[in-house]
C-alpha cells in the first residue's frame, strides 16, 4: 500500500475551509464513523459486552457516542476517571478498571464513581483490596505471551497460569471475590490465533479452578488488539473474529464475555490536518516542514509503532524524493521519509488517516508547539433518546 | 424510564426509579444527585451510593438521636458532626432540654443545598436559637475546640470518600478529648451483614481511648442489606444498661412525638445478631 496517495486538487476543498475555520494543525474527528465501528464489532462478537479502553482517545465526544451505544468504559487512572466525570451522559457510565498496578486512592477514586471491577495479576495487588472486600469484584489477568503482535501486552503485565490457583486461594482465605479472568493477546494483532489460543487455556483454567477450589468464575474479559488499517493491509474483523467466536463456542455456558476494545473503535473516527510551513531543497530532497509532527498527533509513530497513509492535493505530474518533517527541532522529527510527491506549496495541507487511536493520546507539548486542536462532528445531541432505544442491550458488569 | 443504580456493591444493588431530578452537581472528584422516587420521595445520592430519602430517614435519625439523649438523661451540649442534611438536628431540637447545639458542617453549600431540596428533613430546625452551625472539617473541629460536649453524634458519609476522616483514630481520640465526663459518642457505622469489616475496624478504633463501647442497629431500607450498626463509645457503661422504666420516663418528660423510636425498641436495639457479636469477639 502506498504510504502517500496525491489526489486531485479539487478535493482538498473541505479540508482547506475546516483549516480556514478552525486553524491548522487539526484532528478532525467522525463520531459516525464511532458508531460504524461500535456496530461492525459488535455484529462480530454478538454476545461480547464491550468497555472501550478509554487511553486510546481520551475525548468527551469519543464517551459520549459510545454511551449512547449503551458502552461501558475501560478506566485505568484516576485521570480517566475525571474525564468521564466531566461528560454528560443520561445514565452513570459503566466501568472496569482495569490497570493491574493501583494506587490505594485510585482504588478508592474509582470506587467514588461507581467502579466496582477491578484487575489484578500478583499478591500484593490483591492484597490491596482487603479494605474494599465486601464492595468489589476481581478479575485476574493472566499472561499469554504473543510473538506475532507488534505491541507485547504479556510481559510487563499478566500473571502466568499455573499463578491463577495460587491467587484465587489466597483470595478466598482474604474473603476477596474472584469472578473471572481477563487477557490482553497483543495490540493490533494481524491474526486472533494468540485470543484462540489464550481463550482455550482460559477455558482450561476456569474448569480447574472449579474442580479444585469449588470455585465458580463467571466472566471473561477477552482484552482487546482487535486491528485497523494502516499502511500494512489486516484481516477484516469478520475474518478476524470468526476463528475467536468458534473457540468461544467452547466455554461453559455461564461465562459472560466483556472486552476492551480501543483503537478498533476510534482509530478510523478521526484524520489529522496538517499544513506545508516551510520547504528546504537538500541535496535532491525536498524537505518539507508540517506543523504537526513526531512529538504531536504522529506519536504513534514511535509510541504505538504504526506509519499512518496519508493524502495529499496537487495536480501536477512531476515527482521528486521528498521527505515530511514535523514542526521541532528534533532530528527524529520525520513523518515520511524517502516519499515520492509532486511540488508541494507553502500553505498545502497533508492529511494522516486513522489517526484516532494513540496519537492524541500521546501527544506531547515538546518545544512548546501546542498539540491539535480535536473537531468532532456528528456529536451526538442528546443521549438520553439514543440511551433508551439501547437500553435492552446486555449488560452483565454495573 | 431513568433509572439510578447504587454502586455499592459488586455483586448486588438496590434500584430506584427516578421521576424527576431535583439536582445533580458533578464535579471531578464527587456525584451528588437529588431525585424524586415513588416509593422514598426525595433521594440523595453521593457517588453512587444512597444517603438519604425522605420516606425512611426518621429512623436513622431518630435512633442516632434519641437513644444516646435519653439514654444519657441529662444533655445539655451537643456536638453534630456532618449531618448537612439536617435531619439529625431536627431531633435534637425536638429536646427543650438541650441547651446548645453545635453542627459542623464541612461544606455550607450541602447545608444550603438541603434547605432547598430536602426542606422536610431540616423542617426549620436550621433557625433554632440554640444552634450554632461551624463551616469546618469536623476531624479539624474536634482537634482544636476547647469546649465539652455531653454527646458528640457522627452523622457522616461513607469511609470511602469524603467522610472518610471521620473514621480514624485521630478523630475518636479527639472526640473523647471534648466529651464531658459521661459523654457520649455514637457514629453512624454501616450495614454490618453486608460490610462487617466496618463494625470490627471501628472497635478496634474506639476501645483504646473509651471504657465501655458496643454498637446498637435499626433497619433502614434504603440502607440495603439488613440492619444498620451505629457505633456507641462512653465511660459509663450504665448509661446503655438503664431500665425500660426509667427510658419510659425520660421519653414522656421529653414529651416528643416520634415514629420509630420509642422505649422497647431503645432497650431492644442493643441486642445484637450472633454475626456481629462473633465479629466483635474475634476482633479483640
Amino acid at each position: 500500500m502506498n504510504r502517500i496517495q496525491v489526489e486531485q486538487a479539487n478535493k482538498a476543498q473541505f479540508y482547506k475551509d475546516t483549516v480556514q475555520q478552525h486553524g491548522s494543525p487539526l484532528l478532525l474527528l467522525d463520531c459516525n464513523k464511532i458508531i460504524d465501528q461500535f456496530n461492525v464489532l459488535s455484529d462480530a462478537l454478538p454476545n461480547v459486552d464491550f468497555f472501550y479502553a478509554i487511553k486510546a482517545l481520551p475525548h468527551p465526544a469519543v464517551i459520549k457516542t459510545l454511551a449512547s451505544l449503551g458502552a461501558g468504559f475501560d478506566i485505568a487512572s484516576s485521570g480517566e476517571i475525571d474525564l468521564l466525570s466531566s461528560v454528560t451522559t443520561a445514565e452513570r457510565p459503566r466501568t472496569i478498571h482495569t490497570h493491574p498496578i493501583k494506587r490505594n486512592s485510585d482504588i478508592r477514586n474509582a470506587l467514588r464513581f461507581g467502579c466496582t471491577t477491578f484487575i489484578i495479576d500478583n499478591i500484593w495487588e490483591l492484597e490491596k483490596f482487603i479494605a474494599y472486600r465486601h464492595r468489589v469484584g476481581i478479575l485476574i489477568r493472566v499472561s499469554f505471551p504473543n510473538p506475532n503482535t507488534k505491541i507485547d501486552l504479556s510481559r510487563k503485565f499478566g500473571c502466568r497460569e499455573n499463578e491463577v490457583g495460587l491467587l484465587i486461594h489466597k483470595a478466598q482465605s482474604l474473603g476477596i471475590h474472584i469472578k473471572g479472568l481477563s487477557f490482553h493477546a497483543g495490540s493490533q494483532c494481524p491474526t486472533s490465533q494468540n485470543h484462540v489460543h489464550a481463550i482455550n487455556r482460559c477455558i482450561a483454567i476456569i474448569n480447574a479452578i472449579y474442580a479444585d477450589f469449588g470455585k465458580l468464575l463467571s466472566i471473561l474479559d477477552i482484552g482487546g488488539g482487535f486491528p485497523v488499517q494502516y499502511t500494512e493491509s489486516v484481516q477484516t474483523i469478520e475474518e478476524f473474529c470468526s476463528p475467536i467466536r468458534e473457540a468461544l463456542k467452547n466455554l461453559p455456558p455461564h461465562i459472560q464475555l466483556i472486552a476492551e476494545p480501543g483503537r478498533f473503535l476510534s482509530a478510523p473516527a478521526m484524520e489529522a490536518i496538517s499544513t506545508v510551513m516551510g520547504k528546504a531543497k537538500r541535496g535532491n530532497t525536498m524537505w518539507y516542514y508540517l506543523d504537526d509532527g513526531i512529538y504531536g498527533s504522529y506519536s504513534g509513530q514511535i509510541f504505538d509503532h504504526v506509519t499512518y497513509p496519508l493524502t495529499t492535493f496537487g495536480d501536477k505530474k512531476e515527482n521528486e524524493h521528498a521527505i515530511l518533517a514535523g514542526p521541532t527541532c528534533d532530528s527524529i522529527d520525520v513523518i515520511a521519509d524517502d516519499i515520492k510527491l509532486p511540488p508541494l506549496s507553502i500553505g498545502d495541507l497533508i492529511i494522516g488517516h486513522q489517526m484516532g487511536a494513540y496519537t492524541y493520546a500521546t501527544a506531547t507539548h515538546f518545544n512548546l508547539f501546542s498539540k491539535a486542536k480535536i473537531i468532532a462532528i456528528n456529536e451526538p445531541v442528546n443521549t438520553t433518546n439514543n440511551i433508551l432505544a439501547f437500553k435492552n442491550r446486555k449488560s452483565l458488569i454495573s | 424510564m431513568n433509572i439510578y443504580n447504587e454502586t455499592l456493591y459488586d455483586s448486588y444493588c438496590q434500584q430506584f426509579t427516578v421521576d424527576k431530578i431535583y439536582f445533580e452537581q458533578k464535579t471531578d472528584h464527587q456525584h451528588l444527585i437529588i431525585f424524586e422516587n415513588a416509593k422514598f420521595g426525595r433521594v440523595m445520592a453521593l457517588d453512587g451510593i444512597i444517603q438519604t430519602t425522605e420516606a425512611d430517614e426518621f429512623i436513622y435519625h431518630e435512633m442516632l438521636t434519641h437513644i444516646p439523649l435519653l439514654a444519657h438523661g441529662n444533655v445539655k451540649r451537643v456536638l453534630i458532626i456532618g449531618g448537612g442534611d439536617g435531619g439529625i438536628l431536627r431531633e435534637v431540637c425536638k429536646h427543650s432540654s438541650v441547651e446548645q447545639i453545635t453542627q459542623v458542617e464541612i461544606d455550607q453549600q450541602v447545608v444550603d443545598m438541603c434547605k432547598q431540596y430536602l426542606p422536610n428533613h431540616s423542617a426549620g430546625a436550621y433557625d433554632d436559637a440554640r444552634v450554632n452551625i461551624v463551616i469546618d472539617d469536623g476531624a479539624n473541629f474536634v482537634l482544636e475546640t476547647n469546649d465539652k460536649f455531653d454527646l458528640i453524634i457522627s452523622d457522616s458519609t461513607d469511609p470511602i470518600g469524603p467522610g472518610d476522616v471521620l473514621f480514624t483514630s485521630n478523630f475518636y481520640a479527639n472526640c473523647k478529648k471534648c466529651l464531658s465526663d459521661d459523654g457520649i459518642l455514637v457514629t453512624q457505622n454501616g450495614v454490618a451483614y453486608m460490610q462487617l469489616d466496618e463494625v470490627t475496624t471501628t472497635a478496634t478504633r474506639l476501645k483504646p481511648y473509651f471504657s465501655d463501647q458496643t454498637f446498637y442497629c435499626a433497619a433502614v431500607p434504603t440502607y440495603i442489606g439488613g440492619v444498620m450498626t451505629f457505633a456507641w463509645a462512653s465511660d459509663n457503661a450504665t448509661l446503655r444498661n438503664q431500665s425500660i422504666s426509667l427510658i419510659q420516663q425520660r421519653f414522656n418528660h421529653a414529651n416528643i412525638a416520634t415514629r420509630y423510636y420509642n422505649p422497647a425498641i431503645h432497650i431492644a436495639s442493643f441486642a445484637l445478631p450472633q454475626y456481629i457479636v462473633n465479629a466483635l469477639e474475634n476482633s479483640v
